[in-house]
């Protein structure tokens, strides 16, 4: 009778502390991932794409810009700008034919109304006209763009676009 | 006797279970102190509450300007030594940096009208710069240059401001512009563009007209 009384204690004991330390490692966790960056551009979809091998083929590339942020269109409004610019690595076995890349729209920022800038914010779409080989490619395409608010400028950034591309 | 030993036991027991909670508790702690020291190492962007704009936390202010050389657009090394007892604005910027068109011409009315009274700027390129490629390298001088040109900077302008970003927390917007004063403290920095009046402002802190 106190034997069973003394295991039931021992074995809440080893449950109030492991339920305990369990808690302390997921709160660990969670502030790990809350100090990681944002990024200012997010690729949304699609993640797998089937199109006709060795056909050029135009596929619609989804992204969103952080809320907030803006971004040079492929036409920035001066030389000096850095335009958002998609590419696709020449071993991925798709090609990138060309890119269509939506109007900027005309921004102004709050200290400078006389400056027209033509920028991406909210989501946009990219234009892909790509030709495959048969088979299934892994691509990772880069989207290179340069980000700001309305006050200051992010370091222009490259970031990879990776979806699946099945050539049939 | 056996009753004995069995309470002894599972006294013991409970005992090492609140130890061994205490130690993960401890253990918790100690690598959250670790991290808050390691943001304090680097300024961060971080999203604000609202998760729209960023926001800005740098430890550098209260504490000396850390040291560089960098070389100005003819290749001579310029070091924030030559500026020792100058009172200064560290002003990073770049070439595709739109709110620093904004700014720059603020910073030049004033650097003007308070020269006289021992103040500096140093504007300090963040463009990139591909060190291994000649021809590509003489090309984002030129830009540079052009910038500098066409802006009319009157004030010494240095180049490769991101080889010095790690001590500067990480520069992760632009313009940054770190307000030194005469003895080499950081008194304000402003990320971003606000206002020219509080441009001036910051420039009094580092001639210690204001505090």
């Amino acid at each position: 009778m106190i034997a069973n009384k003394i295991q039931i204690v021992m074995a809440t004991a080893f449950m109030l502390a492991s339920t305990l330390t369990h808690a302390q490692s997921t709160l660990l966790n969670d502030s790990r991932q809350s100090i990681s960056k944002p990024l200012a551009v997010a690729y949304l979809y699609p993640e797998q794409v089937t199109i006709p091998a060795n056909k050029p083929t135009t596929i619609a590339l989804h992204f969103r810009v952080a809320s907030g942020l803006h971004i040079n269109s492929h036409t920035p409004s001066g030389d000096e700008l850095i335009p958002t610019t998609l590419t696709i690595p020449d071993n991925s076995g798709v090609r990138l034919d060309s890119a269509s890349y939506p109007r900027g729209a005309d921004f102004t920022l709050p200290l400078d109304p006389a400056t027209k800038l033509s920028v991406y914010s909210g989501e946009f779409i990219i234009q892909a006209r790509i030709t495959a080989a048969a088979g299934d490619h892994l691509v990772e395409a880069k989207l290179r763009y340069q980000a700001c608010d309305n006050t200051a400028c992010l370091p222009p950034k490259t970031i990879t676009v990776a979806f699946d591309v099945i050539g049939k | 006797m056996k009753r004995n030993t069995l309470v002894i036991t599972a006294v013991l027991f409970i005992l090492a279970a609140f130890g061994w909670a205490g130690w993960a508790n401890w253990e918790y702690r100690r690598q959250a102190a670790e991290r808050q020291q390691a943001l304090a190492l680097h300024a961060e962007v971080i999203p604000d509450a609202s998760g729209g704009a960023l926001q800005y936390v740098t430890p550098l202010q209260g504490k000396s300007a850390p040291p560089f050389t960098l070389e100005d657009l003819g290749g001579k090394k310029v070091s924030l030594e030559t500026y020792k007892d100058r009172a200064l604005a560290i002003n990073f910027w770049a070439t595709w940096c739109a709110p620093c068109k904004i700014e720059t011409p603020w910073l030049i009315e004033l650097r003007n009208q308070y020269a006289s009274q021992g103040f500096e700027v140093l504007g300090i390129s963040a463009d990139d710069l591909d060190r291994d490629d000649p021809a590509k390298l003489s090309g984002e001088k030129k830009e540079i240059a052009h910038f500098v040109e066409k802006m009319k900077m009157p004030y010494p302008v240095l180049i490769d401001g991101i080889s010095i970003s790690e001590p500067y927390g990480g520069l992760d917007q632009l313009p940054t512009t770190f307000y030194v004063n005469r003895s080499g403290v950081v008194v304000a920095v402003q990320v971003g563009i606000t206002s020219k009046d509080e441009i001036e402002a910051n420039i009094k802190k580092t001639l210690g007209i204001v505090k």
